[in-house]
């Protein structure tokens, strides 16, 4: 009976290793395939080399000159300048606009509450496509140029949502009568807003704003139908590249996408977890 | 007296001056986009792209059913296309629910340390661009790929399989990237699940598979269901997925959308497409309230708690 129960929980352990292997394999296969010189055959490995990695940062050698793969690291750079200015400004926007109604909706009283939280839960249930054809159609009927205001216009709508259910589950943890004891003793309604309720959200409204960063940096499908011809977004150009395609370069784009998003991801976790 | 009335009015000016930036951003460029989706989806398309402002019912004629053959030609594909696209999310669901459940059950009984370790790697993938992710399936399934290396190098096939481009590589693929969607609803209520219900159903004589059917199933039902949710959402109405993994053999009603905006330029026709989807998923979710409200009112009533 006892072996039997060793041996049950030893198989759920055997399975979730594997479940941890099916999750990371795919993302490790990319990082040590992106050091392998092999031009002609990504997975079949010759040697270690750089090269990919000193191509997307515009130097040339050997492998680079034979078959320029990538199209231009201009517009890569381009793209990833992009993307970077289009996460900030939104990020910005939509922190300020996920607070304000998160706030507003938890600490006041008004008939228009209902209303609101349906607004901030439907981009949850609407699939991104129907959301990037709306936006497309209104751009275009008003006559907006599609550019990187549209993508920031576009972003901000669903993203100001995330925010909004972030720093509202902050909310509902926090302890009300903190701020009544403001009140009561004497600081006004911006003073009791800026020394007691600001500091206590803030967690909430950090994590909110590093997921919105996250999301807005990884946004295909509505960027993809709201961007123009000279506003391409670091994942928009890359589902271009890989649709014309798959050329080693990308496996060292992607390596050094990877990079970046584990760090912001392991940021905004170490910081929740010293909190707690 | 004064002193509360400026109090009131305050408070006031700091709501109105909370609500109406964004509500007006919203009101501008979420509503009103959407609600010119709606009024699209009713119109004729021009002939060279745009439209003509006259009601016209046709475009969901030609994918429901009717149709003027003088316009528009009912063509069942569309219906096909999209029963297709409904089976692949389904299947994505049900594969993300088996691979999720006892990976959730496994964490869930460590010690805290792990768990918060292990759960932090589930999450991680999730803030890995999908784009990125998406790339390393293509380099896995392609006919030179790495599953066709390894398995040709093993001897175990002579001649590469061909699963790239196929419903299995774009299942494949969705599951992979909506696992973490599955994987924190679950662990959520299976997570809060007593152990000691377990045992006392196993003392009191039942057999474990009596013991899951009766009572870690039923208890972990909102999260199976919410999971299930979160990944059908998204997954009907993908469009990359199955632009990379499935190219042009395996089209979904995202890929559909798509063309209609981005080729055929037959806005129309592409919003009443994505009406269909949004419909689709409301039915969904209106159910989904009813059987949660029922739910509620079952385990309010005195008589099903004094049996538990």
């Amino acid at each position: 009976m006892k072996i039997l129960k060793v041996l049950r929980s030893s198989a759920l352990s055997i399975y979730g290793y594997f479940f941890f292997a099916f999750v990371y394999a795919p993302i490790l296969l990319i990082v040590v395939f992106s050091f392998n010189s092999n031009p002609v055959n990504m997975m079949i490995w010759e040697s270690f080399t750089l090269d990919w990695y000193k191509t997307i940062f515009g130097m040339t050698n050997a492998s680079s000159e034979s078959a320029l793969y990538l199209d231009s690291t201009d517009q890569l750079y381009a793209a990833v300048q992009n993307s970077l200015v289009i996460a900030l400004t939104t990020t910005l926007i939509a922190t300020v606009f996920g607070t304000s109604i998160a706030l507003a909706v938890a600490r006041f009283k008004f008939k228009l509450k209902g209303f609101y939280r349906a607004l901030m839960f439907m981009p949850m249930i609407m699939p991104d496509i129907v959301l990037g054809i709306a936006l497309l159609i209104f751009f275009v009927s008003i006559g907006a140029q599609l550019s990187i205001y549209t993508i920031i216009i576009g972003h901000c709508t669903f993203l100001t949502s995330y925010v909004f259910i972030v720093v509202s589950a902050r909310i509902a943890d926090m302890d009300e009568t903190l701020e009544e004891a403001s009140a009561d003793l004497g600081a006004n309604g911006w003073t009791t807003f800026r020394r007691v309720t600001l500091p206590m959200i803030m967690p909430g409204v950090i994590g909110g704003a590093l997921l919105s960063f996250i999301i807005s940096m990884d946004d295909l499908v509505i960027t993809y139908f709201i961007a123009g011809v000279d506003s391409q977004t670091l994942p928009v150009f890359i589902y271009g590249m890989l649709r014309r395609g798959i050329k080693p370069e990308i496996n060292a784009i992607a390596t050094i996408m990877l990079l970046f998003s584990i760090i912001i991801a392991s940021i905004g976790l170490y910081m929740r977890s010293r909190r707690n | 007296m004064i002193s509360s009335k400026t109090n009131v009015d305050r408070r006031r000016i700091m709501l109105l001056g909370l609500l109406v930036p964004p509500t007006l951003f919203l009101l501008v460029f979420f509503i009103v986009p959407l609600t010119i989706m709606v009024i699209y989806s009713w119109l004729e398309p021009g002939l060279y792209g745009g439209v003509v402002w006259n009601f016209y019912d046709l475009n969901y004629g030609r994918i429901l059913g009717w149709a003027d053959s003088r316009y528009e030609k009912f063509d069942p594909v569309y219906l096909a296309i999209f029963f297709k696209s409904v089976r692949l999310a389904l299947t994505t669901v049900l594969i993300c629910l088996f691979v999720c459940y006892p990976a959730a059950f496994w964490i869930s009984k460590m010690s805290d340390t792990k768990k918060n370790l292990f759960l932090f790697l589930v999450t991680l993938p999730f803030f890995v661009s999908l784009i990125v992710r998406l790339f390393a399936w293509v380099l896995i399934l392609r006919p030179t790929g790495f599953l066709n290396q390894a398995l040709m190098g093993t001897g175990l096939i002579s001649e590469p399989l061909q699963i790239i481009f196929t419903d299995t590589a774009v299942i494949i693929g969705m599951t992979y990237v909506f696992i973490p969607f599955m994987f924190l609803p679950l662990y959520a209520s299976i997570e809060k699940l007593d152990m000691s219900l377990l045992e006392s159903s196993s003392d009191l004589g039942a057999t474990r598979l009596q013991t899951f059917r009766r009572v870690i199933l039923p208890l972990t039902l909102p999260g199976i269901i919410g999971g299930s949710i979160i990944v059908f959402i998204p997954a009907l109405g993908n469009f990359i997925v199955p632009s990379l993994l499935g190219g042009a053999k395996v089209l979904m009603i995202g890929n559909l959308i798509e063309q209609q905006f981005l080729s055929a330029r037959n806005w129309p026709f592409g919003s009443a497409l994505g009406m269909i989807v949004m419909a689709a998923i409301l039915v969904l979710l209106v159910y989904y309230v009813k059987m949660m409200t029922r739910e509620d009112r079952l385990a309010r009533t005195p008589s099903i708690k004094e049996v538990q």
